[in-house]
């Protein structure tokens, strides 16, 4: 589905959502204060039938289901490849990402995404699957966690569907529940070793996450290191110098600007990878804070509102009560004239579609809200980190 | 705190109105205990609506049946009548009465039963009415139906030579001829062939009007007119859409529809207009302007003239903020009404919106918090029914 | 995202053919670095009214690496504004609808002739770009399709071997699309704020074990060690706005600075573009 979709509202419904959110501090439709989401359910394994899964629902009734599935698959050989050829030392563990032979290929994972009354191959799905895929291969580290052995790897299936006509923009819904059923993914734990058919133990409960816990990273590691997390991507939008986040369908209908920022969550290990940036102090400092966030991805959502209808000044307007009966062509004229003024210039109390882009100092400052320490990011893995995951 | 994620509930708190199931299935038990025994009573008329929920009684409709061929015969009686319950749950197909006293109505159908009897049948999933003679049954949850005389709020969606298309929730889009509105320039003026050509300056698509139903068609559309000073292009407010009627929840058939509610926190007055349709509309109220040179004369004409003069303005009047804070509040009232299952009409918003007030006054962010979703909407809701 | 009209081959991969006489130096993975300095977009060669059917069109070619690789050669044709179908309901608005196609033989793998979600993305993310530049209530009731073919994708004998850097060359088509798309609308003569063009910037980490991440505009991937960011930006220069962004990669989010600079980089290397974007119409003019 495109944000883009048709949005009927009226010229003065527009006009009131956009003075509303234009105001100091915002007075948004459904009371929220500008950084809060819809409340919304979650849980997690609700399908024992895949490897991990989450349902997530809001009280409007809009509802999203993840089902994860995972199947070992051979890994096509490259003959002039000839790193591959060099059978090192065979390492099955997974969260091991400092031998070179664990390799990951985005063709390992394949993400659709399922929304009813739409095509699957309508633009607005494409993009909105290519977004989520996007933020969960862009580090590169994901795929190598698929890794099996230099023969297989598993190939990782994620079945986004919507379960009720998307009511709002679905990709906070759609990130958040991804984000929950990779959270709650296991894949079998291998029995086999080294490049040998791979072999998996039957006891579930002994699989090992996806994802692996703090808690059991906390075994390992010497400090209680930030677990990898899987990326959440926000659907931030600007009226004015507002910026609100999770925005319902009649507040992006006024959007000035609206943008979909991916945030992952890397372990202290990947970052020692990357330590040799110029930044290095400041993932130093940050060593010691809650979570170790890394930006993945921002794209730009194009806002319905360009494509809403414009309203109609009182002074331009034929149909209103004292031009109605002007038959003489000269209030005629008038008319015409403040009709052309009335397209440069912006009345108070009647809605324009937007026109052109958006400053990059507004654009810098959505970016910048999501990351902050303590930002919204910050607090909806926060949250996240409370969904109980069995 | 941003985002509030909670845990599913085991049985989500079960809304007034399965509460109200309940008591009807308790109705309905003691309708057919009534039965049981009620081959003394006059009228006993097998409700297969039991036989569902009490196995046992299953055999006793053909008993029942043949029961009631008899006592069809005698004078009815109130007990007759009363047998029937009130509020009893059926699924389609479910055979209601077999008694030929009883009319059809909407939402069931004549089957054949034994005997060459007809009975009268449930065909969708609701509750039974009675309306004299007439049963009926109201579906639990359905899009909106038509009756004349209705007050709706809805959305033009099509633009057509000499009539607009109407969304107004119903099965069919509503029609609202350009003979049925009051042309811009005084009451009495004649519909003229501009007036066709220039149909869009009066709605545009997506422009929300509050009508009332005129007319209706057999296949149920209808046909909506504004002829009235109350009636037209809405401005200087938010649309919501509750879900259908039926069942309790959402927008009722009541007294008053519109009303002007004199808000708390500076707000001034606000319009609440509840289409019997399940759209509301919650706006500024704003009182006619009069201008200076029509002030000396007064006169209905004139003052209709005046009335009708922003009739057809999408541009929208200056708006405090105060007002858009408590306009926002009175939305998250109706919200919170209806995702709690709680019908909505004046009392209830009325009453919702005086104790979100007070509960605004509690939070911590002060009044100025109108923010009435998850757990604040459940506290309203139970503060509500408690009274 | 099946084709659900025709009978499909396989769905299994090949692997592309690989060419042993290749230099043997460069399969040892020595790669040409860029000689550009960083700030410095690659030529390119913009043309309009190509297509003289069309109601606006324009050619965009930008020179190849130094690897004996191609450019990029872009073709678009703007048709409209035309009047919409009879069944579309009412818009107060031109409605825009992008197509962006790779021929069959762009790119090193032959792609097939529906397209894939790939190219439906970059469709999604040009239409944004443009439906911030033009005046769209000046034509309501119309529409206006805008078609571009990727003649020749960029790409470099070597790139088989590296994997993952197509996705970087995405951005590089997508900017040139967009600056393509802008010439072919003024050529139309569709009302548009100001001229979009396109540009990239990326941060990338040059061979050497110790060089520092730096910021290149008009990144040739494989003129690099490793990309590590990149972003795409739509930019209006007049009016000085953004209407499309495409961030990609994996920033530190303490590293807000970084994240600044590859946007500024991209806004000049998207005035580069523009200038020759200007250039072109004004020559079409005079």
């Amino acid at each position: 589905m495109a944000s883009s979709q048709h949005v009927l509202l009226s010229p003065a419904e527009l006009a009131y959502l956009h003075a509303s959110l234009s105001l100091t501090p915002p007075i948004r439709p459904d009371g929220r204060s500008p950084t809060q989401f819809r409340p919304l359910v979650a849980e997690t394994g609700i399908l024992p039938g895949t490897n991990g899964s989450a349902r997530i629902c809001f009280a409007d009734g809009t509802e999203a289901i993840v089902g994860v599935k995972a199947e070992v698959e051979r890994t096509r050989t490259r003959h002039d490849f000839p790193s591959l050829d060099e059978s090192a030392e065979d390492d099955d563990d997974l969260d091991d990402n400092q031998n070179d032979v664990v390799k990951g290929d985005n063709d390992w994972v394949e993400m659709t995404v399922e929304i009813p009354g739409y095509r699957d191959d309508d633009a607005g799905t494409v993009f909105l699957s290519a977004m989520l895929s996007e933020a969960l291969l862009a580090d590169g580290e994901f795929t190598k966690r698929l890794w099996i052995n230099q023969r297989f790897h598993w190939k990782l299936y994620l079945d986004i569907l919507l379960i009720s006509p998307p009511l709002s923009y679905p990709l906070p819904l759609l990130s958040l529940t991804t984000h929950l059923a990779l959270l709650a993914a296991r894949l079998p734990r291998l029995k086999s070793e080294g490049d040998e058919d791979p072999l998996f133990d039957d006891d579930w409960a002994a699989a090992p996450y996806l994802y692996p816990r703090p808690s059991e990273k906390g075994s390992k590691a010497t400090a209680p290191a930030p677990a990898a997390r899987p990326p959440v991507t926000l659907l931030v939008m600007a009226v004015g110098n507002n910026i609100i986040f999770d925005p319902s369908k009649e507040e992006l209908a006024v959007a000035d600007v609206a943008l979909a920022v991916s945030v992952g969550e890397s372990s202290s290990s990947t970052t020692s990878t990357t330590s040799s940036k110029p930044t290095a102090m400041d993932i130093d400092t940050e060593e010691t804070k809650g979570h170790n966030l890394r930006l993945l991805s921002v794209r730009t959502i194009d806002p319905p509102s360009r494509l809403t209808p414009p309203g109609i000044p009182n002074a331009s307007n034929s149909a209103y009560g004292a031009n109605a009966g002007a038959k003489d062509t000269e209030k005629k004229k008038q008319q015409q004239e403040q009709a052309r003024t009335a397209e440069s210039e912006a009345v108070e109390g009647v809605w324009k579609a937007p026109r052109g882009g958006a400053k990059t100092l507004v654009m810098a400052t959505m970016v910048q809200k999501v990351l902050e320490k303590g930002g919204v990011a910050d607090e909806v893995l926060d949250a996240l980190d409370g969904v109980d995951l069995n | 705190m941003p985002i509030t994620i909670l845990p599913p509930k085991a049985f989500r708190d079960q809304p007034p109105r399965h509460s109200l199931n309940h008591d009807s299935d308790d109705v309905m038990s003691d309708a057919t205990s009534d039965s049981e025994d009620s081959d003394s009573q006059p009228g006993g008329v097998s409700l297969d609506g039991g036989a569902t929920i009490h196995p046992r009684k299953r055999h006793r409709s053909g008993a029942g049946a043949a029961a009631s061929s008899t006592f069809t015969k005698r004078p009815k009686t109130n007990a007759a009548i009363n047998s029937i319950p009130r509020s009893a749950i059926v699924t389609p197909g479910e055979r209601i009465t077999t008694d030929p006293q009883w009319m059809r109505g909407h939402g069931t159908y004549l089957s054949s039963a034994s005997l060459g009897e007809q009975a009268i049948t449930s065909s969708l999933a609701g509750i039974v009415t009675r309306t004299n003679k007439l049963l009926s049954v109201r579906p639990l949850r359905a899009r909106y139906t038509p009756e004349v005389g209705d007050l709706v709020v809805g959305r033009i969606v099509e633009v057509q030579a000499k009539r607009w298309r109407v969304d107004v929730g119903s099965t069919q889009l509503a029609a609202l001829p350009l003979s049925a509105i009051n042309l811009p320039g005084g009451i009495l003026r004649k519909r003229t062939e501009t007036d066709e050509l220039q149909i869009r300056t009066f709605f545009a698509e997506g422009d929300l009007v509050v009508a009332e139903v005129q007319q209706l068609f057999q296949d149920g559309g209808a046909v909506l007119h504004t002829r009235s000073l109350k009636y037209g292009k809405l401005r200087n407010g938010v649309f919501m859409a509750v879900s259908g009627t039926g069942g309790g929840g959402g927008v009722v058939r009541s007294r008053r529809q519109v009303w002007t509610l004199e808000s708390a926190n500076n707000g001034g007055p606000i319009d609440v207009i509840l289409g019997v349709n399940g759209y509301v509309w919650i706006s500024k109220h704003v009182e006619p302007v009069v201008p200076e040179e029509a002030k000396g004369q007064t006169g209905i004409t004139n003052l209709e003239e005046v009335v009708s003069a922003t009739m057809y303005s999408s541009q929208n009047d200056r708006i405090e903020p105060e007002t858009m804070r408590e306009i926002a509040r009175i939305r998250g009232v109706v919200t919170a009404l209806v995702e709690n299952g709680l019908r909505v009409d004046e009392d209830m918003v009325t009453k919702g919106y005086n104790e979100a007030v007070e509960l605004a006054l509690v939070s911590a962010d002060g009044p100025e918090d109108v923010y009435l979703g998850g757990e604040r909407g459940e506290q309203l809701a139970a503060a509500l029914t408690a009274v | 995202m099946a084709d659900r009209r025709r009978i499909n081959g396989p769905v299994g991969t090949t692997n592309p053919p690989i060419y042993d006489d290749a230099p043997e130096k460069q399969s040892e993975g020595v790669k040409v670095a860029r000689s550009r300095p960083a700030n410095v977009i690659r030529r390119m060669y913009l043309k309009t009214g190509v297509t003289p059917s069309a109601s606006g069109s324009a050619y965009l070619e930008i020179e190849s690496s130094g690897n004996g690789g191609s450019g990029l050669k872009l073709s678009c044709s703007v048709h409209g504004p035309r009047a919409l179908p009879r069944s579309t309901p009412f818009s107060p608005h031109i409605i825009l609808s992008t197509h962006v196609k790779f021929a069959p033989f762009a790119t090193k793998q032959r792609r097939g002739y529906i397209r894939d979600p790939i190219e439906r993305d970059l469709g999604t993310h040009l239409e944004t770009a443009l439906r911030g530049s033009i005046i769209a209530d000046r034509w309501p009731k119309s529409g206006v399709d805008i078609i571009i073919s990727i003649v020749e994708g960029e790409q470099d004998r070597e790139t088989s071997k590296a994997q993952g850097i197509e996705a970087w060359d995405t951005m590089n088509a997508l900017s040139g699309c967009i600056t393509v798309a802008s010439a072919a609308l003024a050529d139309a003569g569709i009302d548009c704020v100001d001229t979009v063009a396109g540009g990239v910037a990326a941060l990338v980490q040059d061979a050497g074990d110790d060089a520092a991440p730096s910021i290149v505009v008009d990144p040739i991937p494989s003129e690099h060690e490793k990309v590590l960011a990149a972003c795409c930006i739509a930019y209006l220069p007049t009016r000085q706005e953004v209407t499309n962004l495409w961030f990609k990669g994996d920033l530190p989010a303490s590293d807000m600075d970084v994240y600044t600079q590859l946007i500024e980089k991209g806004i000049q290397a998207s005035k580069s573009a523009n200038r020759v974007l200007v250039d072109c119409l004004n020559e079409t003019v005079g």
